[in-house]
């Protein structure tokens, strides 16, 4: 089998969602492949395509969880293999949570879901959130990111709000500001400073990957 | 935002005949083509009329199915729905709850 | 140098852009709706007379006379009043007559200002004096709208665990179970609140607006409730907007009359909303507010047109903000929406908007 082919049976063992697939497919490659192409080329790939079937409705949000578990018994099954020291961590570390006043808690809690899955470590502080507990929470994980989500344009400004606190705190240059929801757009980011804005869960995902990682 | 709908497609509900074009779409699950000539055969009139406000105006106000302006004394609300009941040939569920309060079924 | 149109992007900012390169994004967006629904795409003269209303010099354009639709408004009572939009201290039959005989629609929907089916239950005595009063006033048929919204049955706004949790520690059979618990709580709900609007608000019908924004479990209990109902009061008029293209599988095994509800895009949406008994479906297509107007449009048309074609009901096409190809903007821009009406019309063929 090519190395492309290779690449392929992992990404697509990510996608049938099934852990002894993946596993089947990991210990066939870890013959070949280097361990971190594995999980990069390989698993990461298959992730990222779970993200995209799942917005376009072909995959739904258990395929999801069933992938990101059996991604994360391929990857241990690799620890073994990586150099001392190159055993791959959480992505960053996350607090994603709806601004106040607003109730809307399924499309966050998806993006909490898609960037767990993808390895980031998620702080999910629910919907309705004071500035107050985003601020908190955010020193207590010391997360290096804040998601801010809003589905009304009423409160889209509570996302200004938790920019202008952390400015307040002293802690704005340490944490990267993510806005989302249907109202909120780039142009919006821009205007209150957001480091980025996602379109959907999957965008949140690759957002955060060039933020976070430089991917 | 909605005038320029109206403005751009609409029926323009009372003004013409778009409300009965509405009003059986609903009631009778019909498409809009379906629909129109339905409304246009029970009114005696051409397709074309239902969004003319100038075409329409006169058969509204004869067959008291309620008009835009107030100065007529046409009929309104409940009593044009009782008309439009009669004229299209369908059941109005505020019309039966009103002649249910008013003991007359 | 080439001739330049002025147009949108989706989050309607104004751009310039050449003939040309409007139609490759009407291409492609038409290209990415066909892939994403799996549904035919347009034809080369379907794409040219997207072209020609996307390029049109006018402000608004406008269908031919002859070609007028109806306007089935949603949120409309609530829409004038309400701090969520314009606040006019009007209350809301005196909006209600401001749709009828200000703004000419052809039917009005009437609502409680949170807009959700389960906050009205408390209130259901007010809401249904509220809609005698309308009814008695309002010659055009009015239905009274609300949200299956069923994020609020899940903790902490209600009894049963939240599924985006319980997904979140792999606990997917919970999960599950949790949700098909708030489909049936939301079921009764629903029916609990339509028999006494019916019975004594004399309401017209009943608009759910925004189904499925929860995911399958609602767009599952609003069908049920849909079914029921159409059962017990046969001539009601029961209007089904959707929340957004593709039904989000969150559960991701519930069927209804033995066809899965995840993963439905609007032309598959419309068969369940038929066959339950819903006498319009209201299909909405998102847009993306990093891409122009041009391509959304062309994707909202070619998802929408295949609806249209499949229904056997009326199709009335979502269109305020950031739905059906029109730009995510607090106050959609009329260039963008005239055109997109006239799209809809003229190329997807829709009863209503």
């Amino acid at each position: 089998m090519t190395k492309d082919e290779l690449f392929s049976e992992l990404s697509n063992a990510v996608i049938s969602c099934k852990k002894d697939k993946v596993l089947e497919a990991v210990e066939k490659a870890r013959r070949e492949l280097d361990p971190s192409e594995i999980i990069d080329k390989g698993l990461a790939a298959g992730m990222n395509e779970v993200g995209i079937l799942f917005e376009k409705g072909r995959l739904f949000l258990p395929h999801v969880m069933m992938a990101a578990d059996a991604m994360t018994a391929g990857v241990k099954l690799l620890e073994d293999d990586l150099p001392a020291g190159a055993v791959k961590g959480k992505l960053g570390t996350i607090v994603n949570g709806t601004v106040e006043g607003d109730v809307h808690d399924i499309g966050k809690s998806i993006v909490s879901t898609m960037l767990q899955s993808a390895g980031f470590e998620v702080h999910d502080v629910g919907r309705d959130v004071p500035v107050q507990v985003f601020i908190d929470k955010i020193r207590e994980v010391d997360a290096d990111m804040v998601g801010l989500s809003a589905l009304m344009t009423t409160t889209l400004l509570g996302q200004k709000e938790v920019i202008t606190c952390l400015k307040e705190e002293g802690i704005r240059d340490r944490v990267k500001v993510m806005v989302g929801g249907s109202p909120a757009t780039q142009a919006w980011a821009d205007k209150i400073g957001a480091d980025c804005y996602a379109e959907n869960a999957s965008e949140a995902v690759m957002k955060a990957k060039e933020l976070l990682c430089g991917a | 935002m909605r005038g320029v709908h109206v403005a751009t497609s609409g029926m323009t509900g009372m003004r013409a005949a778009g409300d009965l074009v509405a009003r059986v779409e609903f009631a009778k699950s019909m498409k809009i083509g379906d629909a129109k000539a339905y409304v246009a055969k029970k009114l005696g009139v051409d397709v074309m009329d239902l969004a003319d406000e100038n075409a329409m105006k006169e058969v509204r106000e004869e067959l008291g199915l309620g008009t835009m302006t107030e100065f007529r004394e046409t009929p309104k609300g409940i009593a044009a729905k009782m008309n439009i009941e009669k004229v299209l040939d369908l059941k109005i569920n505020s019309c039966e709850l009103f002649r249910s309060l008013a003991g007359f079924i | 140098m080439a001739t330049e149109y002025m147009t949108r992007m989706g989050d309607g900012r104004r751009v310039f852009m050449t003939r040309e390169d409007i139609l490759a994004d009407i291409e492609a967006g038409v290209a990415e709706g066909a892939d994403s629904a799996e549904v035919p795409a347009l034809s080369e003269e379907e794409i040219e007379h997207l072209l020609e209303i996307v390029c049109a010099k006018e402000r608004i354009v406008t269908v031919e006379p002859g070609n007028e639709i109806v306007m089935s408004q949603d949120g409309g009572a609530i829409s004038i009043d309400s701090e969520h939009t314009s606040g006019v201290p009007s209350g809301r039959i005196l909006a209600t007559l401001m749709y009828e005989r200000g703004f000419c629609m052809d039917s009005i929907d009437f609502g409680h200002t949170d807009y959700s089916f389960k906050p009205v239950k408390p209130l259901i005595s007010v809401e249904c004096q509220q809609m005698r009063w309308v009814q008695e006033a309002v010659t055009v048929p009015v239905l009274y709208g609300a949200m299956p919204n069923m994020g609020l049955y899940y903790t902490p706004d209600g009894p049963y665990e939240n599924p985006g949790d319980l997904m979140k520690a792999f606990k997917i059979q919970e999960a599950r179970e949790s949700i098909e618990k708030s489909a049936d709580h939301l079921t009764r709900d629903i029916i609990w609140i339509v028999q006494k609007m019916m019975k004594s608000g004399g309401a017209d019908g009943i608009n759910f607006d925004t189904t499925g924004a929860a995911g399958d479990g609602d767009f599952f209990a609003a069908l049920r409730a849909v079914e029921f109902l159409r059962k017990e009061f046969p001539e009601m008029y029961i209007e089904m907007g959707m929340a957004g293209e593709s039904m989000l599988g969150i559960h991701g095994e519930l069927e209804y009359k033995g066809k899965a509800v995840a993963g439905l895009w609007p032309h598959k949406q419309v068969e369940l909303a038929a066959e339950a008994g819903a006498n319009v479906f209201g299909p909405a297509v998102n847009t993306n507010t990093t891409r122009s107007f041009a391509w959304n449009l062309a994707r909202a048309v070619t998802i929408v047109k295949e609806a249209s074609k499949v229904s056997p009901i009326p199709v009335h096409v979502n269109m305020g903000n950031g739905v059906g190809g029109v730009p995510m903007f607090e106050l959609p821009t009329l260039d963008a929406l005239s055109r997109a009406n006239k799209a809809m019309v003229e190329l997807a063929h829709v009863d209503g908007i």
